[in-house]
């Protein structure tokens, strides 16, 4: 264990490299979810919705700060598969799906925190309907943060995934806009899912998607009781060992295939 | 047993070709990169492996180090499959690729090397002092803090020398470790790999185009071609093969007319000289001397041996590489 978690402090260190990635990305997500704001501000002046605005406002929020979770961007483990560099990960020591999984948490976490904490300190000091709400009581904000830990460890399964496939078709960009595309309209980040139709949001809530910041964030907002979470976080550990269970699947069938790039 | 044991190695791979015309079909094509191999290597040798570009040598490697899986044949490392117990296999083992990177590009590499210490569970004390022997060895100590990326091609093949061989592997796979390598780290290197070899008795399969480094390191030598193995044995014996012709380089006072000279030998004129390329066993050296002093007054006359390259290159082309 403690090799893969020597793996993640490495990626840990590096992302701390990129200080300037840091400054940049919040200033693009603090733009975006003020123009998100303004836009459901429209819409409700127009026409209120069921769900309070304050919590439209929240989730937008809670979307925007930790929006570098769903993002798959590790570009540096794809251009290992792409060039064959991963055959110097493949002469370690150690489970290559553990070790690509260590790394892309690693980003993941680091990433997205370092992104949230100045822009849920912004998010705070803005006027009330522009601003954060507080979370409804403390269980339920410890809920949220435990539900969106395990949220991470989906999220990470789900672009081990991706790794998988990138290694079969060798670019990953077709790959990774897809799930993108699936990861932004199906998590909420596009669109609140509690914005959704009722009838769509039965099964929304229930795919993959809606695991990593969707039930997180509504366990806060109070939309899902604390005494709820459980059940939420039973869901994502079913989802939780599906996702890994088809990666492992995968990349076993991949090293019996595998061919190294470039001589 | 030996240490390394391969037998019928053989690894097919299948390529995909964009025909010529009609762009939306591919043809599949059988790619043969290593044809029925097997050889021996016992623990404590350093081989040299050579061959043409393409001819299997990094697939060997591949195979070796549990990376690849052959499509049929065996091989034994240390007693494991090499594919089959990767995990357990690679712990004994270093590769270093010339063209790849172990190392992480934005950190400091002695953030590398740590990483690799809790990878390999190298205990502290001894990851120090090997640490230390390795930087010492490498002239590394001043480039530590730095990062990857920062550092020339050179300071970066020795960093990841030290790199895989922090673990004290019992085998080490070498794959072209010299590329872009100045002459003194050429040498440097070399002073280097020999000491590894008998001071800690390591195993070393060394992959390179740099024939200077097969003379400077191996006593013997395997030679790879279409992914066959046609030669095993000792580099001199491979060498006396090939290595039949001289070269004698004359200069004249004066300008003189073109010696006359047996016609098995080929002259050619180089700047204000001449060059003349004969085999001893058909024209005697005394035979071309004496008909070289025959054509005028000479001022300066060089013999040299064919550069191993030129061997090398001949004995390809006679074997059909």
């Amino acid at each position: 264990m403690s090799s893969y978690f020597s793996v993640f402090r490495m990626r840990w260190k590096m992302e701390l490299q990129y200080r300037g990635a840091v400054i940049g990305g919040v200033i693009c997500q603090i733009f975006f979810g003020l123009i998100l704001i303004c836009l459901y501000r429209a819409l409700y002046a127009g026409k209120p919705q069921t769900m309070p605005l304050d919590s439209v406002v929240t989730y937008v929020w809670l979307q925007q700060a930790f929006f570098r979770m769903l993002l798959s961007s590790d570009s540096e483990l794809t251009d290992k598969i792409r060039t064959g560099a991963i055959a110097y990960d493949l002469c370690r020591p150690l489970h290559l799906y553990g070790y690509y999984y260590a790394r892309i948490m690693a980003q993941k976490l680091l990433g997205s925190l370092l992104r949230a904490a100045p822009m849920l300190v912004f998010a705070c000091l803005l006027p009330r309907g522009y601003g954060i709400s507080a979370p409804v009581s403390v269980p339920a904000f410890l809920c949220a943060v435990l539900s969106l830990m395990s949220g991470l460890l989906c999220v990470c399964a789900l672009e081990n995934l991706t790794m998988g496939f990138t290694m079969r078709t060798l670019d990953a960009r077709g790959m990774q806009a897809l799930m993108n595309l699936l990861m932004m309209t199906l998590s909420g980040n596009v669109l609140p899912l509690t914005l959704f139709p009722d009838s769509w949001q039965r099964v929304i809530t229930l795919l993959p998607y809606a695991q990593l910041l969707d039930s997180p964030i509504r366990l806060y907002t109070g939309r899902y009781a604390w005494t709820q979470a459980s059940q939420i976080i039973f869901l994502q550990a079913v989802w939780l060992v599906i996702l890994i269970a088809l990666g492992l699947l995968l990349w076993r069938a991949n090293q019996k295939r595998l061919v190294v790039q470039g001589g | 047993m030996a240490y390394i044991e391969a037998n019928g190695l053989t690894k097919i791979f299948t390529v995909r070709k964009k025909r010529e015309k009609g762009h939306l079909m591919r043809e599949k094509q059988q790619i043969t990169a290593l044809d029925n191999v097997s050889f021996r290597v016992e623990e404590g040798e350093l081989v040299g492996y050579i061959g043409p570009n393409g001819a299997g040598k990094s697939t060997t490697v591949k195979l070796l180090s549990g990376i690849l899986t052959p499509s049929a044949g065996t091989a034994c490392v240390n007693g494991l499959v090499p594919w089959e117990n990767r995990k357990q296999h690679v712990r004994d083992i270093g590769v270093v690729f010339g063209q790849r990177s172990q190392l992480w590009w934005d950190v400091p590499i002695a953030d590398s090397f740590a990483l690799l210490r809790d990878i390999y569970r190298i205990p502290l004390s001894s990851y120090t002092r090997r640490l230390e022997e390795l930087t010492d060895a490498l002239q590394l100590e001043s480039l530590l803090r730095t990062p990857l990326r920062q550092l020339s091609l050179g300071q970066r093949m020795r960093a990841e020398l030290c790199g895989s061989l922090l673990h004290n592997p019992k085998l080490l796979f070498l794959d072209e470790p010299t590329i872009g390598l100045d002459a003194v780290s050429k040498l440097a290197l070399r002073d280097f790999l020999r000491h590894e070899n008998k001071e800690n008795g390591t195993t070393i399969l060394l992959t390179t185009h740099d024939m200077e480094d097969i003379a400077a390191l191996c006593s013997r030598v395997m030679v790879l071609g279409h992914g066959k193995k046609l030669f095993d044995g000792a580099l001199n014996d491979l060498l006396a093969r090939y290595d039949t012709s001289r070269i004698v380089f004359v200069r004249y006072d004066g300008i003189v007319t073109l010696p006359s000279l047996p016609e098995q030998c080929t002259l050619e004129q180089d700047g204000d000289g001449y060059r003349i390329v004969y085999e001893p066993a058909q024209v005697p050296t005394s035979v071309l001397l004496s008909s070289l002093q025959a054509a005028g007054p000479i001022r300066e006359l060089t013999a040299q041996a064919q550069s191993i390259d030129h061997l090398i290159a001949k004995m390809y082309r006679e074997m059909d590489l």
